[in-house]
């Protein structure tokens, strides 16, 4: 073991809490039982790493022995970092689908053909996820482990989903992923957050949706109200109307979890009182962010409980029903507001 | 005295090796033990890391240096787990300060500078000394003086500290730095450490920055030591002054001296009570209301001269030993929980002390309290206990804090009524008289607003409380009313200057709103017995204002009241009402003798001897002479309406036989007399002897009230049963 | 169409409350326990989110005898809908008949210029104006107790007390600048 490998193990255990060090090294099985027994899991790390460092020593691990361990504790716990998420478009034949280890093959093969230095290590997730670890390099130094990209895609689908790619290999990633999966092209659907199979979910519609239809259920079923005679509601058409609406846009149940939704304003600014903005020819930049640790949720109970007026407006609901959370929008023509279907 | 050693890790090793040395071990195991021990200290982490942070050269990288880290992690472990012991928190702080490794590692250090006993005042000299250099960056600066003001109380004595007052004082022109510069020159201010130029320097500032409440705090210290030298005038209640210091280290702090003292303490009788401290709790999202504890750390008699911590006091002959010398913690709030810290608070009437504690407890419940961020936490035990503490100081004090009665005027206003009510209305009965022109706004009408809305019970309660507040008040007069003079302008440090008018046009005016409020809230409440017995509990009090406390106003409740009283269900009321009156009318007599005996002596008015009389001929006309309802007896109604009734003879209602309150003991009566009659006739008791009997029977019943009425106001007529009213005026 | 106050006839025994709350959690909350609470009466609570109220239920609605604006003095919409909603009240209502909840005004984070708003405007319609702690339960319960008190004098369940009577001795006064902020 060389020094780099010391050094990407360290690393690798000071990013798994203590809490968890026990199953992910159980899982990962390189080490002999005798040896794992002798771990003493309530150490403190550093004491911990040494002891663990001399272990795989004396087993003399490899880099590649030594990523897994890092894959391993990343398929575990994927809500790690930001998910961009991507979207292959134009499939080249219908027929022919891809198997995984055409695919693998086929993708280390692209890859390493576009730029040489790299590592690249895949694995098959129970869930039929492959997921792929890049270690990037480029022509003069060795793969970087310490900075590896992760790249997960459902075969079968055309979502792939990207964390820790820098913009410097992005276009070789895309043009790798294209090349292996018989699809013309790939584009970004600007929709990332930190839980990956929210990202999942939204964009294969894996939660519950409610459909408008022209009977709503009655409030009861759904929202119990007080059934004391003595309560009465004087808006529980108005209340029952809201609550439809709110799951129709945002789904019922629990909802998939977004953390952020960001709104870029390339508009004029429209404001009779305000001279010195108003008559200005370039637009008005400006970002509004929504932030909350389940977006989409407290979207909804804005909705639901009135805060937020109904119907929703379309900038919202396209969220759920385009899969994205990041919009540009603008003015279409000079003078005429765009309808807000917002556009890249 | 708290042991240091047991702080240490290896003073531990070598006590335990004491200990086996004298189970009676040879000699040769005694050196192996010893050479173990040495081994073990030299292997010991904890030590490494300290002899690395003193020996490290300057310039280290520290960015993916894993050596720095490693001993970090040993020394963030020990920190926060059992504090840092004082040769450790010097060899830290002069690592972090000297900037020996950077900026990022000098403010980490001080995060976890947690000592576990005392700190050292030379480390904390030399920090002050490399602030002087001035190469640290500003955060590093701050940080630093918060961490001083937050272990202030663990500083083992502040005598050099205060002999580079002046060093310190010079940073009070950086801007970041002078609202702590300020709170730590207020800790460490002596007479001797105010000059002239100082004062103008603060002038200066002040002019510069506006009124800071800090300036004005320091300035407000200055003033109390050396009047003649700062001239400003400050508002009596001054606003909240420093700012919040301690957040970075509370938790650590107070979770590392719990455990401390749980140790230390556990064989020593405390006299100086701890208060339990809560674990940990994030400041932000929570107020936070805790005595706390008064650190105790120093040793004592390293010298004899220095001056003696008030938290190291223990028994009362202590106190009387170091009276001259107390120096007063640095959390002014510790000294709420101590009764020894109140005794000389009481005894020294120390200005700076009370204008300290003032400042402190005013800030807590002003920013932690009424204004807490997040009023979520149903748990209100914390916010009990530290406004109990506070009723139960006050109580000692026999006064209330400025302060306070600040605190409460803002927090009437948004009261909902139930909140903590005893704690409040506990508090509230403390307030010092209120002047009579605030008294509306301030008092009043948010009490009203509360009263009307309330219960049953909180009505009860408000005029209990309102009692207690008149019953203070009078008390309050009575102890500091000169005897030859009524002039009381008082000159203890209570703010209120108070003429014996001033007191009297609040007394009239508290007096006058009970009346008003307890009308209509015994209208509203059905004239409940529960509401009549507290009411009458008022007006015990104030019918007695004369002779119990000297203070010459008599005031008759109103008709509102007085009726309901004469018309109860319930003997109790009527009977308490005779004692009522029976002691108006001492009172009256007692002040007409002193109006004519002295002629300087205060007037009752005409009014007042008419409302009694009246009072007592409609009891005398209603109770003996059967004749309520009728003309000129107070009550009266149109002979249409009663007639409508249908009540025959409707005079006799409310006679001493038929009133409701009466009429059990009449019947018993008449059994006693004719326990051989069938039919009950009650008008038989009126005949002959057999009415006195009764009224005889009734004073054997246990109505005292009754009998002193009848014995000082009523003049018997014996040739009939009429009885006349004796007036008084 | 405004709400009136003497347009229907009142019923034995019985009081009606309306709670006026933009949002409606605390309403429901409210609303429980003030039934919860009372035996004696008959009452009964209604909820809306602002008034006017519907025209489809003013057939079966009863005579209103006492309406309840809550505010949250945390948001401003509240503020707002509650100026607006005053507009479709009967004056005929205010004379005891309308009382304010203001929750919060104990935070630390509320402005003051809100608080002083509700106030001007209950000072300025002669209305009482109760604080309440809405996070505790006991909060709750204690505005419910306190509404009922006032309800049952409103609906003339109290003998000899009129809710004009009532509302002269409670109403809210102006609030001064000395109120709150200025220490001094």
């Amino acid at each position: 073991m060389d020094d780099s490998v010391k050094q990407l193990l360290r690393q690798i255990i000071r990013k798994i809490p203590s809490s968890k060090l026990e199953s992910t090294l159980t899982k990962w099985d390189h080490l002999s039982k005798r040896q794992f027994r002798s771990l003493d899991f309530t150490q403190p790390k550093w004491l911990f790493c040494e002891n663990l460092l001399s272990l795989c020593e004396e087993n003399d691990l490899t880099v590649k022995q030594v990523t897994e361990l890092d894959m391993l504790y990343h398929i575990e716990h994927p809500n790690q970092g930001t998910w961009y998420a991507c979207q292959l478009v134009d499939a080249e034949e219908e027929t022919l689908s891809s198997e995984l280890v055409h695919f693998r093959e086929s993708f280390k093969k692209h890859l390493k053909y576009l730029i040489s230095h790299i590592a690249v290590k895949t694995k098959k997730n129970d869930d039929g996820s492959i997921w792929i670890r890049i270690a990037w390099g480029d022509n003069f130094t060795r793969p970087n482990h310490l900075k590896p990209s992760y790249v997960v895609h459902h075969l079968q689908t055309p979502y792939v989903f990207v964390s820790g790619l820098t913009a410097k290999y992005k276009t070789l990633l895309h043009q790798a992923l294209v090349l292996s999966t018989r699809y013309r092209s790939i584009t970004d659907v600007h929709l990332s957050g930190r839980c990956l199979s929210a990202l999942r979910d939204l964009l294969m519609r894996q939660y519950k949706q409610v459909f408008p239809t022209k009977y709503p259920r009655p409030l009861q079923e759904r929202n119990p109200l007080p059934s004391t005679p003595n309560i009465e509601n004087e808006h529980m058409k108005h209340t029952e109307n809201r609550l439809q609406m709110a799951a129709e846009v945002f789904g019922d149940g629990a909802l998939p979890k977004l953390e952020t939704a960001v709104y870029k304003l390339e508009t004029k600014y429209r404001d009779n009182g305000n001279e010195m903005l108003s008559g200005r020819e370039e637009p008005f930049r400006g970002e509004v962010r929504f932030t909350s640790s389940n977006l989409l949720e407290s979207l909804k109970s804005c909705v639901s409980s009135g805060i937020a007026c109904a119907p929703v407006t379309p900038l919202l609901s396209s969220i759920t029903q385009k899969g994205r959370n990041y919009f540009v929008i603008t003015d279409k023509g000079p003078g005429i507001s765009r309808p807000p279907g917002p556009k890249i | 005295m708290p042991r240091k050693s047991n702080l240490s890790r290896l003073d531990m090793n070598s006590s335990s090796e004491n200990d086996s040395s004298n189970s009676g071990r040879s000699d040769r195991s005694l050196r192996v033990a010893e050479n173990n021990r040495k081994k073990s200290e030299a292997e010991d982490p904890f030590v490494l890391a300290l002899k690395y942070f003193s020996q490290v050269e300057e310039g280290t990288p520290w960015k993916g240096n894993d050596v720095v880290e490693r001993h970090m992690a040993v020394v963030e472990r020990v920190a926060l787990s059992q504090g840092l012991p004082p040769e450790a928190i010097s060899v830290l702080l002069d690592f972090a300060m000297s900037l020996r490794m950077g900026a990022a590692l000098c403010v980490r250090v001080l995060k976890i500078l947690v000592p576990a006993s005392v700190v050292p005042q030379e480390a904390v000299i030399k920090g002050v000394s490399w602030l002087c250099v001035g190469k640290l960056p500003m955060n590093a600066q701050t940080m630093f003086i918060r961490w001083v003001l937050t272990v202030f109380d663990l500083i083992d004595s502040k005598d050099h500290l205060r002999a580079i007052y002046g060093f310190i004082f010079s940073f009070v022109t950086e801007d970041n730095l002078c609202p702590y510069i300020c709170h730590l020159l207020y800790l460490l201010t002596r007479k001797e450490s105010i000059r002239h130029y100082r004062v103008r320097k603060l002038l200066d500032l002040q002019s510069k920055m506006g009124r800071q409440p800090f300036l004005m705090h320091l300035l407000a210290l200055y003033k109390v030591f050396c009047p003649e030298l700062v001239t400003l005038s400050f508002p009596s209640k001054m606003k909240s002054g420093f700012r919040n210091h301690n957040s970075t280290w509370k938790v650590a702090l107070s979770a590392v001296q719990k455990k401390n003292k749980a140790e230390v303490f556990s064989d020593i009788q405390l006299t100086v009570s701890v208060k339990k401290q809560p674990t940990s709790k994030k400041r932000k999202f929570k107020g936070h209301l805790m005595v706390p504890a008064m650190s105790s750390v120093p040793r004592i008699g390293t010298s004899n001269n220095k001056a003696f911590p008030l938290e190291q006091l223990r028994t009362f002959s202590q106190l009387l030993e170091n009276l001259h010398r107390i120096e007063l913690p640095a959390q002014m709030g510790s000294m709420l929980g101590s009764p020894l810290a109140l005794h000389y608070m009481d005894c020294v009437r120390d200005d700076s002390a009370f204008l300290r504690l003032n400042f402190w407890l005013g800030h807590s419940l002003h920013e932690e309290f009424l204004f807490c961020r997040d009023s979520d936490s149903e748990d209100m035990t914390e916010a009990v206990r530290f406004l109990n503490t506070l009723i139960s100081t006050q109580c000692f004090l026999q006064e209330g804090f400025s302060s306070t009665e600040v605190f409460l005027y803002k927090f009437l206003r948004v009261w909902d009524g139930a909140l903590l009510r005893p704690q409040i209305l506990g508090l509230l009965s403390d307030i010092p008289v209120v002047p009579s022109s605030r008294i509306k706004d301030l008092l009043f009408e948010p009490l009203m607003q509360l009263f009307f809305t309330s219960s049953l019970y909180f009505k009860c309660s408000v005029i209990e409380c309102l009692n207690s507040m008149l019953l203070k008040w009078l008390t309050w007069h009575s102890v500091y009313a000169l005897e030859d003079e009524l002039d009381i302008s008082v000159t203890s440090h209570t703010p209120l200057n108070m003429t014996l008018s001033g007191l009297m046009d609040s007394v009239v005016q508290l007096v006058q709103f009970v009346g008003r409020i307890a009308t209509v809230g015994l209208q509203l409440e059905g004239y409940h017995p529960l509401l009549l017995s507290f009411t009458l509990d008022f007006y015990e009090t104030v019918c007695d204002m004369y002779i119990k406390y000297n203070l010459p106003l008599v005031l008759m409740p109103p008709a509102g009241v007085f009726y309901p009283f004469l018309l109860a269900t319930d003997p109790i009321t009527v009977d308490r009402l005779c004692h009522i009156m029976y002691r108006y009318r001492t009172n009256l007599i007692s002040a007409k003798d002193q109006d004519q005996q002295t002629e300087k002596a205060f007037h009752i008015s005409r009014k007042t001897y008419r409302e009694f009389n009246q009072y007592v001929v409609s009891i005398v006309s209603c109770l003996w002479n059967s004749r309520v309802f009728l003309a000129g007896m107070g009550i009266e109604l149109s002979d249409e309406v009663l007639a409508q009734s249908k009540v025959p003879e409707y005079w006799t209602t409310f006679s001493l036989i038929h009133h409701p309150a009466f009429m059990g003991y009449a019947v018993d009566f008449h059994q006693k007399c004719w326990p051989e009659r069938k039919k009950l006739d009650l008008n038989s008791i009126r005949t002959g002897k057999r009415w006195d009997w009764y009224v005889e029977f009734l004073f054997s019943e246990g109505f005292q009230g009754l009998k002193e009425f009848v014995e000082s106001s009523l003049n018997r007529r014996a040739s009939d049963r009429e009885a006349g009213a004796t007036a008084v005026g | 169409m405004s709400l009136k106050p003497y347009s229907k006839l009142p019923e034995l025994n019985t009081a009606n409350v309306l709670l006026v709350e933009n949002e409606e959690e605390f309403q429901k909350r409210l609303s429980e326990a003030i039934v919860r609470q009372e035996n004696s009466v008959n009452v009964t609570v209604r909820l809306a989110r602002c008034l006017p109220l519907p025209v489809e239920n003013a057939e079966g609605r009863p005579r209103i005898d006492l309406v309840v604006f809550i505010v949250h003095l945390r948001s401003e919409q509240s503020l707002l809908s509650t100026e607006a909603s005053l507009k479709h009240l009967d004056s005929g209502y205010f004379l005891g008949k309308v009382c304010f909840l203001v929750t919060g005004a104990r935070s630390g984070t509320v402005s003051y210029e809100r608080l002083a708003s509700i106030k001007r405007t209950a000072a300025s319609l002669n209305c009482p104006l109760l604080m309440t702690e809405d996070k505790t339960t006991e909060g709750v319960h204690t505005a419910a107790q306190r509404v009922l008190n006032i309800l049952k004098v409103s609906a003339g369940l109290v003998p000899m007390a009129s809710g004009l009577y009532l509302s002269t001795l409670i109403r809210c006064s102006m609030p001064t600048d000395s109120d709150w902020q200025n220490q001094d």
